[in-house]
């Protein structure tokens, strides 16, 4: 039982104090049993205040600890910390979160919202009563790292974390590493190729002893935690035989004649049942594409000694200690009929622009007709407020501007027409933009309200657009070729992903951050870590800084070998339990086996690094043998009681404008400034509005306010009210 | 703050902001060894002056300040703030070296609690830059609440007043007019006495270099700060007859001897006491005080005033020995004194060699004017007196001559008036009492009978060519000689050491002064130290006084076992170009205040002090002439407030040498400046604001109490947003602003969003206000960003598709704008009225950044960014080997991307500085594929 508790209720500058009446909570919690210490503070989270949190439980000799602030999410470790730094337990401290769930949500209720907050704060006191003491569990980590994924962000984590020591796994789901930007002849801002970028980096990646890369590999089941995940690969046959030489192999796929469509080329063309991507695809080993062999026994036979069709799927167990995920993006498939895709030759993708660009060195031929005009109908399956996908692609605006330059660069003479929402070439990539305009493309901005229409006329393409550049005037164009713009979606097997590591999704179905700055690479699984454009849309080097940053984050986590973790585990009466293996078989996270204790009772075992405390073994016990370190029935009941204990709150308007500025007293400021002095004789006997200070005082109303403001600032004046108008303050001295 | 032993680091990071923690945070985390310089006060960049950061709407502060507390407390991370990098140099085994200046703070960062006592009681007010100059804030100060490290700072701004900086005793002049100004007279007071103990004689008679260095005399007349002192020192010691008891440092146990006890004496010993020594002073005369006593006459310095300022030396248990005159230093040292400090001044007249000057009636004028101060006064009446010599003490005792009754008194001096070594207003005041001074003369023969002397035979003499010292030489006018009757000749023609005691005990110079060290004033004895006229030659009281202040400087820190040579003596700054205060004076002429002196038939005869105290009124009316030179007023009411003694003006600009493995550079970016855009009248007009001044005005830590125009407090009901100021703009006007703006063609990536975040603030907090952004695109591209511009247009938000071409005030002095536009989705221009204007201003490069390499340059982009060299594959790469770039400091950035790519630079430092034991293959082709082949698992090489 704790005794001797400090109580901090926070304003968050404003956030809380806007509505929660912090000031009338914090003496009211004086007077409750077991607190010793209650104070409403700015922002516990300062540093300052962490320093004065650290002297109170050290002068009042606190035993426990309870910040009632915001989310835990984004400060449970701080105060943890501060409990620790004081030589207190860090678990003798219980977070209220009264902004998330008091002032935001009831912000147009304010006294109701402080009744909550009170209840809240009261409930984590009588929970911080019988807080325990725990010790933070040392967990091994295995000094390897699994990364997901090997595109440019991927392979570039990949090679980081070997750097930095850390044994490597770079699993791909293709047989061929450099994901998207392979498909790249041209990267934007650089020029550089996608191929060769990928080239140098595979050859990096060779020169490290410490890592493995897993082609046509998928990742199958995820046990374990951070410190050690064991996980299974499947590897995908390629059929080939390993042994045979690259001559050989390759006087086979010359003999193939079957075809396919070829998906890297976005199905534009077909390649042989033998392919590699392109010719200089990584690693060089070709892959026969087995399904559609399989009605060919002849050329099967004929090439048995290289072919092996009864080649089986592999599963490779590895252990790694963290896991980047790096498994990039789908490009949004336009629906059948949209802006004409599919019904009217000639609509085709930005991929598949980019796809025939490379594939058409001399003249850009479409459909057997050379393409002299282009139109881009940009946010295609982006940006749309009814729409699946209402977020922005970031990266399509500037690729699409960077393919129509070089279209003309390529091809000479080509019109370009861009349709356009917004024109997001953000940062130094305006450049481009204003190089596109320079060059003769033109742009009409449409809303997407009023989208611009494709049809079809005889042999030729009429897109129509309402102009809003031109007092929306509807605009007529026969462009040769409609691109659609498409954006970046979630991968279609991000769910599955997300199912094996338990990665949260967004709104926008990719794999959810913590928090896009405080933990922008971290998920709410330790130990699993997001990079590049599984997150959110992002360019090569966006997506690239973003990895690097989460090869940084599990550099550190493995450096030594062991990590600490949260001691909030489910715990066994041995006593009490019979060994059903209800829990078990609940369990999520594979934290509970049959165990023996030493009198030989058989007994649930929990595997306390693996147990993430989630809790839901503890119901599912028939003989309430379980039960989580910190959601003990004791704490959760002595909070339901706090929570409905009757909560008296002093009438008053706690909606009453919070000043949220520095709290000086200025009693002891001997010497103002001449000017101050004047302000004072204005206000001397009444409260006075700036302009009518201005009258008095015959200075420039720019300065009455400048000083005006630093003399309420530092307390010297308050302000009182506004007029009727509601146009000015009054102030008075303070 | 973490103390690294050695001054050798895996990296450097060069900024503290979100990047610069970021990055450092990430390497520490990773074992390494971080050195984070920042120039700023505090750590936290720009983020922590953010309301709230889009598109979560978390307050800046909450997200940030556990960042800063974490980078602030990692044990592998050491700050070092208010710093700038001087210079990067790449060695030739691959590391850095690289210099640093550490600037003062003036506040001993260990002792200060951020309890902003000192911030209270600061009387000068200063722009407050955290907080977008929209308030002030104190010149002692905390840059802002959540500041980490929450340190004062007193921001002295690289000067001291002309006043306190003239002035050889470090006395605070303006320091203590402000003080007086305020009536603060005891304040003023202990100000004085923090450096020379002696305020009541120096009001009197100090030669004020003060003054005479004052800025107000360009403009009229220097400011009277001499009376002003005797006005607080008399009023002071009117209130206080007896000394009160002054605190001392804990005891030292170490004993001092001083020999003297004139000026450079006591300030020794009061300097000495103060800091814990026990010290007895040694003086040869029958009353203490030196030249103070014996020198300066009755109606210019009073004794009892002399014996009260010794009191102020005596309180702190110093003894004086009177009649003790010292011959053997080593004595001392076998007596038990662990220090000697000789200030035994220049008690010795020159004599001229004048034949007849054995005459009764010829007398030096130490002897006369000691005996008149404190022995036997002659009776000169009906005499008349010949005062031989142009200097101070000529005119003493010409002036002491007439008040014994002397008839008739002439001052002769060789050269003409104008090289008068003595101060010129008491040759004035000597000549109002009746003193004849008679220029290009001097005595040739003194001629007497019966042995008293009679009469004196003068030469004429003319003035040659300059000499070394720059006095024109005088040289006697042939045949031009006569004689004249007189009754008394007082020769003062120069003073000398008398130290021909203490030859063959310490070194003497060949005039007979001390030598000592310049610095230190250490004899040629390890413990006898020296000062004053003793060692410079005879000067002045405040000059001396400075002496005996420095030597007691040095000896305690000796005492202590101390190196004297890491210390400096003094806490001046070099003074403010006095054309920056002149050119920001805006009075009108104001000649001093003229006080009272005794009316002349009364004081020519009297030992009455001959000038009259101000009265209250005047010292006042005397400080208001002050034109407050400096920004800080060196009044040290911070030093006396400080309840952890925290504060310490001495503290000095210090240069750092460290070593690193590998820099990281997070400097960051600039806002554009938007008085380069003169057609939207930023600074022109109260009510155009920039975008972070808005932050500054809805962030919870605002200076104000509310979000309010800027020009008159007004509630603001109707916003305007002026997107892309500075950005996408290649008509930027170039004059205004020289190297900080130029055209600026790239977006900044950052405004669209915070524009918008602050719309939705605003709607927030000001319900009824409109709010219109005027805009070209809007740039709402990371993730969630679309979505919150959606959502604010649907709140209400009105954006318009236009770009302002120009922004007015109204006519009618409400102080509102019209704002000129052209609305491109109706192909017109329009005019629209707010009544509060801001600018969306863009993001330039900090151009300091290249400056900090020397040899190899760091390479910038073609928009001065920091060059990503390989921006896609290796983001963090720069165009030297081992530099890394993170952050605004490579291009726009907003905090995600900043974040990230700190991130990014962490992990490709990490691998660079693992280089050297890189898991590098030797047998290339165990890099493998994991692959299922026809017999079971094995591995196919590649």
């Amino acid at each position: 039982m704790r005794q001797r508790i400090g109580v901090y209720i926070c304003h968050c500058g404003g956030n809380i104090s806007d509505y929660v009446d912090v000031e009338e909570l914090s003496k009211m919690f004086h007077k409750e049993d077991g607190v010793v210490v209650s104070k409403d503070v700015m922002f516990a989270c300062a540093d300052s205040n962490q320093k004065a949190m650290v002297e109170d439980i050290q002068q009042y000799n606190l035993d426990a600890i309870v910040v009632a602030s915001c989310s835990p999410k984004l400060h449970l470790h701080t105060f943890r910390a501060v409990a620790g730094r004081a030589g207190l337990n860090p678990n003798n401290y219980v977070q209220v979160n009264i902004r998330e769930q008091c002032s935001w949500p009831h912000s147009d209720r304010p006294r109701e919202a402080t009744v909550k907050a009170a209840g809240l704060i009261r409930a984590g006191i009588n929970r911080v009563v019988y807080s325990e003491a725990l010790d933070s569990i040392e967990i091994e980590v295995k000094k390897a790292a699994m990364v997901i994924g090997a595109g440019i962000s991927g392979m570039k984590a990949a090679i980081d974390l070997a750097r930095a020591g850390n044994e490597v796994y770079l699993v791909e789901k293709d047989y061929f590493v450099g994901g998207h930007i392979a498909q790249q002849e041209k990267l934007f801002m650089t020029g550089q190729s996608g191929k060769e970028i990928v080239k140098r980096l595979y050859d990096e990646m060779k020169s490290y002893k410490n890592i493995t890369v897993f082609t046509g590999a998928t990742v199958s089941k995820v046990t374990g935690s951070l410190g050690s995940f064991n996980i299974e690969v499947k590897v995908k046959p390629r059929f080939i035989n390993g042994k045979m030489d690259k001559q050989s192999v390759k006087r086979v796929m010359d003999d193939c004649q079957v075809t396919v469509r070829d998906r890297f080329n976005e199905g534009l063309t077909t390649r042989k049942a033998i392919y590699k991507n392109y010719p200089e695809a990584l690693p060089d080993v070709p892959v026969v594409d087995m399904e559609a062999l399989r009605d060919h026994p002849d050329f099967l036979e004929k090439h048995k000694a290289v072919i092996n069709p009864n080649e089986q799927e592999e599963t490779i167990a590895l252990l790694a200690g963290s896991v980047l995920v790096t498994t990039g993006f789908d490009n949004y498939e336009p629906k059948e009929g949209e802006f004409g895709y599919k019904n009217i030759p000639n609509v085709i993708t930005l991929p598949q622009l980019n796809r025939l660009m490379e594939l058409s060195p001399e003249k850009l031929v479409y459909n057997g007709k050379e393409i002299r005009s282009v139109a881009f109908i940009y946010c295609v399956g982006s940006r749309q407020k009814k729409g699946e996908n209402k977020y922005c692609s970031r990266q399509c605006c500037t690729s699409t501007i960077y393919t129509a330059l070089q279209l003309k660069e390529k091809y000479g003479k080509i019109q370009n027409y861009h349709l356009y929402r917004d024109i997001r070439t953000y940062g130094k990539q305006e450049i481009l933009y204003d190089r596109a305009s320079k060059q003769g493309d033109l742009f009409f901005k449409y809303e997407e309200k009023e989208l611009p229409t494709v049809e079809m006329n005889g042999n030729a393409i009429t897109l129509k657009v309402k102009d809003y550049l031109t007092n929306k005037k509807e605009l007529e164009i026969t462009p040769d070729l409609v691109v659609l713009v498409t954006g970046m979606v979630a991968r279609a097997d991000a769910p599955h992903i997300s199912e094996l590591f338990k990665i949260p999704i967004g709104n926008d179905k990719f794999f959810n951050e913590i928090h896009p700055k405080l933990k922008p690479v971290e998920t709410v699984i330790k130990g699993v870590y997001i990079g590049g454009t599984c997150q959110g849309p992002k360019n090569v080097s966006e997506a690239v800084q973003s990895s690097l940053a989460g090869a940084s984050k599990i550099t550190a986590l493995l450096k030594s070998g062991t990590v600490m973790g949260d001691p909030v585990v489910a715990r066994i009466d041995a006593d009490v339990c019979t060994w059903c293996g209800k829990c078990a078989e609940v369990c999520d996270y594979t934290a509970i086996r049959e165990t023996i204790t030493k009198a030989g009772k058989h007994i649930a075992g929990v595997n306390r690094s693996v147990c993430t405390g989630c809790g839901i073994c503890a119901p599912v016990c028939p003989v309430n043998a379980i039960e989580v370190a910190k959601y003990t029935d004791h704490e959760i009941e002595a909070m339901i009681d706090g929570f409905a204990a009757e909560v008296e709150i002093r009438e008053e308007d706690v909606s009453a404008v919070n000043e949220g500025k520095e709290d000086f007293v200025a009693a002891h400021m001997k010497e103002y400034p001449q000017i101050w002095k004047d302000i004072l004789d204005t206000l001397d006997t009444e409260k006075k509005t700036i302009p009518e200070m201005v009258d008095t005082l015959n200075m420039a109303p720019e300065m009455v306010t400048w000083h005006l403001m630093t003399m309420n600032k530092y307390g010297v004046v308050s302000p009182a009210g506004t007029n009727d108008k509601e146009e000015y303050y009054y102030y008075k001295i303070k | 703050m973490n103390k690294q032993q050695n001054n050798n680091y895996d990296t450097l990071v060069i900024g503290g902001g979100i990047a610069g923690q970021e990055a450092a945070l990430s390497l520490a985390d990773m074992n390494h060894k971080v050195l984070l310089v920042e120039k700023g006060l505090s750590i936290g960049g720009k983020m922590i002056q953010l309301s709230k950061v889009f598109p979560t709407l978390d307050c800046a502060a909450c997200i940030t300040t556990p960042k800063m507390s974490e980078t602030a407390r990692h044990p592998n991370i050491t700050l070092m703030l208010n710093s700038e990098i001087d210079g990067i140099d790449k060695t030739a085994d691959g590391d850095f070296d690289i210099n640093i200046t550490n600037k003062p703070r003036y506040v001993i960062q260990e002792n200060c609690t951020g309890c902003q006592e000192c911030e209270v009681v600061c009387p000068e007010v200063r722009s407050d830059e955290y907080n977008t100059n929209l308030a002030g804030r104190k010149v002692a100060y905390i840059p802002f609440s959540l500041a980490n490290p929450r340190i004062a700072t007193i921001d002295r701004q690289d000067h001291s007043a002309p006043c306190i900086n003239a002035c050889p005793g470090g006395v605070k002049a303006y320091g203590y007019i402000t003080l007086a100004r305020n009536g603060q007279y005891e304040e003023a007071m202990k100000l004085h006495l923090e450096d020379i103990p002696f305020p009541g004689s120096l009001g009197r008679a100090c030669y004020h270099p003060c003054q005479s260095a004052c800025t107000r005399g360009m403009v009229e007349e220097p400011v009277d700060i001499r009376k002003i002192k005797r006005y607080f020192s008399d009023w002071y010691y009117e209130k206080y007859p007896q000394a009160p008891s002054v605190e001392t440092k804990e005891k030292t146990g170490k004993k001092v001897a001083v020999i003297g006890s004139g000026p450079a004496g006591i300030t020794a010993a009061y300097h000495l006491a103060l800091k814990g020594h026990t010290v007895t002073i040694f003086e040869a005369a029958p009353a203490a005080g030196g030249m103070l006593r014996l020198a300066l006459p009755e109606y210019r310095a009073p004794k009892d005033v002399v014996d009260r300022d010794l009191q102020n030396i005596t309180v702190l248990s110093v003894d004086i020995e009177v009649n003790k005159k010292i011959t053997d230093l080593k004595s001392l040292k076998e007596q038990g004194f662990d220090a000697v400090f000789v200030g035994i001044g220049t008690h010795k007249a020159t004599a001229s060699g004048t034949a007849g000057s054995d005459l009764k009636g010829v007398i030096d004028c130490l002897t006369f004017l000691r005996e008149a101060n404190i022995g036997k006064r002659e009776d000169l009446t009906g005499k008349k007196v010949m005062v031989i010599g142009g200097g101070n003490t000529a005119i003493d005792a010409a002036r002491t001559s007439l008040r014994l009754g002397a008839e008739k008194v002439i001052v002769v001096y060789r050269r003409s008036r104008e090289e008068m070594p003595c101060f010129a207003p008491e040759i004035e005041e000597a000549e109002e009492e009746g003193v004849e001074i008679r220029v290009l003369r001097n005595p040739v023969q003194y001629i007497g009978e019966n042995g008293q002397l009679t009469q004196i035979r003068l030469t004429k003499m003319q003035l040659g060519e300059k000499d070394a010292s720059g006095r024109r030489s005088a040289e006697p006018i042939a045949g031009s000689e006569y004689v004249e009757e007189v009754d008394y000749v007082i020769e003062a023609i120069g003073l000398r050491a008398d130290t021909a005691a203490f030859g063959g005990q310490v070194e003497l110079n060949r005039n007979g002064t001390i030598r000592t060290d310049a610095t230190t004033l250490q004899t040629s004895v390890e413990y006898i130290f020296a000062g004053g006229d003793t060692v410079t030659g005879s000067t002045t009281l405040i000059e001396a006084a400075g002496q005996g202040k420095k030597a007691a400087f040095y000896m305690d820190k000796w005492l202590r076992g101390m190196q004297m040579h890491d210390f400096e003596e003094g806490d001046k700054l070099p003074a403010i170009d006095k054309q920056i205060v002149l050119n920001r004076f805006k009075g009108e002429k104001r000649p001093q205040v003229k006080n009272a002196v005794i009316p002349l038939a009364e004081r020519a005869r009297s030992w009455e002090e001959v000038e009259k105290t101000f009265t209250e009124e005047e010292m006042k009316a005397s400080t208001q002439r002050c034109l407050d030179c400096s920004n800080c007023r060196e009044c040290h009411q911070c030093v006396n407030i400080c309840p952890a003694n925290a504060i310490d003006f001495s503290q000095k600009t210090k240069t750092v040498e460290i070593k690193a493995k590998s820099v990281v550079v997070t400097t960051g970016y600039k806002l554009f400046p938007p008085s380069a855009k003169p057609n939207y009248g930023y600074t022109k007009y109260a009510n155009v604001i920039d975008a972070m001044q808005m932050d500054r005005l809805i962030a919870p830590t605002r200076p104000f109490n509310n979000v309010l125009r800027p020009g008159d407090g007004k509630v603001p009901d109707n916003i305007a947003y002026i997107l892309c100021t500075g950005s996408r703009d290649s008509a930027i006007e170039n004059g205004g602003c020289v190297s900080d703006c130029s055209n600026n063609p790239i977006c900044s990536q950052i405004c669209c969003m915070y524009s918008i975040k602050q719309a939705q603030l605003l709607m927030g907090a000001l319900p009824m206000a409109d709010i219109t952004i005027y805009y070209m695109d809007i740039r709402a591209f990371g993730k969630g960003y679309e979505e919150f511009f959606q959502q604010t247009k649907g709140m209400g938000t009105n954006f318009v598709k236009g770009k302002v071409a120009k922004i007015r005030e109204t006519d009618d002095g409400k102080g509102d704008l019209i704002v000129r536009y052209e609305d491109v989705t109706k192909g017109v221009v329009k005019e629209a009225r707010h009544d509060l204007v801001v600018l969306s201003v863009g993001v330039v490069p900090n151009k300091e950044v290249p400056q900090m390499f020397r040899g190899e340059i760091l390479a910038l982009d073609d928009f001065n960014f920091v060059k990503q060299t390989d921006e896609l594959v290796s983001p963090a790469l720069t165009s030297i080997e081992g530099v890394f770039v993170a952050g605004a400091a490579s291009g726009p950035k907003d905090i995600p991307d900043s974040i990230l790519s700190a991130g990014c630079a962490a992990s490709e430092v990490a691998g660079y500085l693992s280089r050297k034991e890189a898991l590098l293959d030797d047998k290339k082709g165990r890099f493998t594929i994991m692959q299922q082949a026809t017999k079971g698992k094995s591995i196919l090489q590649q």
